[in-house]
């Protein structure tokens, strides 16, 4: 116990160690050692740069709109299709693993749009939906889909016969067998695909708001670096990449809450 | 002292011998001319010739045999997981159609719900047979005490060792008061010292609540300290080798296992055991 703490305390030192040693290279290529940096403030703006920017930004916005509503605009966008995904390609993936007749049925479209890139699809949703927030949905809903579906399937077909036969034998119903050995046997597998997905759902945010919009974070910073305003790209790719990594430690703080067992045997 | 039994244990035999007199009790269930072919064609394997077997009210059977002689198989074809290819299993003369709470099972491992809590566990069989939520925790209760969990009862399967998962496993299938136990190797993945506390546990168990008991095992010692018929079965395709009714399953006395007459039946089995070993595993080597 102690040395695991120990040895967990010296990986997360490192850790701090390795995160300062970056920031610190990064302010050294970007100071005005002499009469100018290393690397040009256009291409590199020095930290404390950035971060003035992004005080800015907060106090001013961007564009006539508030950091805030960039930032709400694109957790809209990415939390919509989340959730409608999770709410029916994890329902449909259960179902598919239940029954052979719809695993039949739904196994070739899945199988066959899985390994298409969902944006070379978006000129073709532009074209049927606009430009508006439901072609950024369906393209983030299309790329989520076959992972969370796919992996719900799996995770049924994974749960342990013995566990199953376990119930049969203890006199319980197909719905009971469901609802309390299946369904929470399969959540781990479930937990595991939406933390992968959501990895994918802020690159296909991003991807999407790159098109054609008019607000987001991405959009924030693809139409600055038009004006090649790299202080306020680097502050939009830095907050896109803490709102993935925020959301991925929700998404773990969920799974450790709700699927305490997985991985464990018993 | 270790060749002669004590006269203890001969005591011991005589007065509970005629409650389990096999000729005056019924039979609980029964095998009639079971077998088992798995897959079709030529590449099929039969596992099973047809076997029948009675299991009387009360009796404590157990299956020995090498691997791979079908004993699962039988059990499960008993259990109602796996169909017969020809012949049925039958309890108190009805066949098996498919599992159902009458007949408990346990299993070697990995069979606990990992996401509930022991508690909830052994309370499943009484919820999913009917009983009040209430009741249900009444009845998980009154059989963590018999297996010595109480104080695990809030725990996780995961957060035990594997003798307590055990135990759990068989008071969740003693919850739902079945007719039958089936019992396949439920202590193989055990470390020695806690088998051997187990098997007498389920001895006592057993000895106060004449459960009937059909269970698997590869150890000799377990079935004769367990049993009161012991099934020997050949290498696959499985039948029935020989049978034998030792009496030591009567006994309360740890020692019996020094005792000469099961140190003679065990080296009856064993040599049965070991020529039948031998030709599964020239049929491994041919496969």
């Amino acid at each position: 116990m102690n040395t695991a703490n120990s040895k967990s305390r010296r990986s997360s030192l490192i850790n701090v160690g390795s995160f300062v040693t970056l920031l610190l290279m990064w302010w050294l290529v970007t100071a005005p050692f002499g009469d100018k940096p290393l690397v040009a403030p256009l291409f590199l703006p020095s930290p404390g740069s950035v971060w003035d920017t992004f005080l800015m930004l907060i106090k001013n916005g961007y564009q006539g709109k508030s950091l805030w509503f960039h930032l709400g605009i694109s957790l809209f966008r990415f939390g919509l299709a989340f959730t409608i995904t999770v709410l029916v390609a994890v329902p449909l993936g259960l179902w598919m693993g239940m029954n052979e007749t719809v695993k039949a049925v739904l196994d070739p479209p899945i199988e066959i749009s899985r390994p298409m890139p969902k944006l070379a699809l978006l000129p073709l949703l532009i074209i049927w939906f606009g430009i508006g927030e439901v072609a950024k949905v369906v393209i983030i809903v299309l790329a989520l889909f076959p992972i969370l579906s796919i992996s719900a399937m799996q995770a049924v077909r994974g749960v342990g016969q013995r566990k199953v036969q376990a119930a049969m034998a203890l006199g319980a119903s197909r719905t009971m067998i469901f609802r309390r050995v299946i369904f929470p046997a399969s959540l781990p597998g479930i937990f595991t695909s939406i933390r992968v997905s959501i990895g994918i759902g802020v690159t296909m945010l991003v991807g999407a708001e790159m098109i054609a919009t008019s607000a987001g974070i991405a959009f924030m910073a693809m139409s600055a670096s038009d004006f090649l305003l790299t202080n306020v790209v680097i502050v939009g790719a830095l907050i896109m990449a803490s709102l993935g990594y925020s959301l991925d430690l929700c998404a773990r703080a969920l799974e450790n809450r709700i699927v305490h067992w997985g991985g464990k045997e018993g | 002292m270790i060749l002669t039994a004590s006269p203890d244990l001969q005591a011991d035999i005589v007065h509970a011998s005629p409650s389990v007199d096999a000729s005056k009790s019924s039979v609980k269930a029964s095998f009639d001319q079971v077998s088992k072919r798995f897959g079709m064609g030529p590449e099929s394997v039969l596992a099973l010739e047809p076997i029948s077997l009675d299991i009387a009210e009360n009796a404590f059977v157990c299956l020995v045999g090498p691997s791979g002689c079908g004993k699962s198989t039988l059990l499960n074809i008993l259990a109602g997981f796996e169909t017969a290819t020809s012949g049925q299993a039958l309890m108190d003369g009805v066949p098996v159609r498919g599992p159902d709470a009458r007949r408990g099972v346990v299993f070697q491992q990995g069979a606990l719900f990992t996401w509930m809590s022991v508690q909830d566990n052994v309370a499943f069989g009484p919820l999913a047979t009917g009983k009040s939520p209430k009741e249900a925790a009444g009845i998980a209760a009154h059989y963590l005490e018999m297996v010595g969990l109480t104080s695990f009862a809030r725990r996780y399967p995961y957060e035990l060792s594997g003798g307590m998962q055990q135990r759990v496993g068989i008071a969740r299938a003693l919850a739902n008061d079945p007719q039958i136990l089936l019992m396949d190797e439920p202590f193989a993945a055990l470390d020695a010292q806690t088998r051997e506390l187990l098997q007498e546990e389920i001895k006592h168990i057993w000895q106060d609540s004449r459960k009937t008991v059909l269970w698997i095992t590869h150890s000799i010692e377990e079935a004769l300290f367990l049993a009161t018929d012991i099934v020997v079965m050949t290498a696959r395709p499985g039948r029935i080798k020989a049978r034998l009714t030792p009496q030591f399953a009567l006994s309360r006395d740890p020692a019996v296992v020094t005792s000469t007459e099961f140190v003679r039946m065990k080296a009856d089995i064993f040599g049965m055991l070991r020529e039948e070993a031998l030709t599964a595993q020239r049929q491994e080597v041919m496969r």
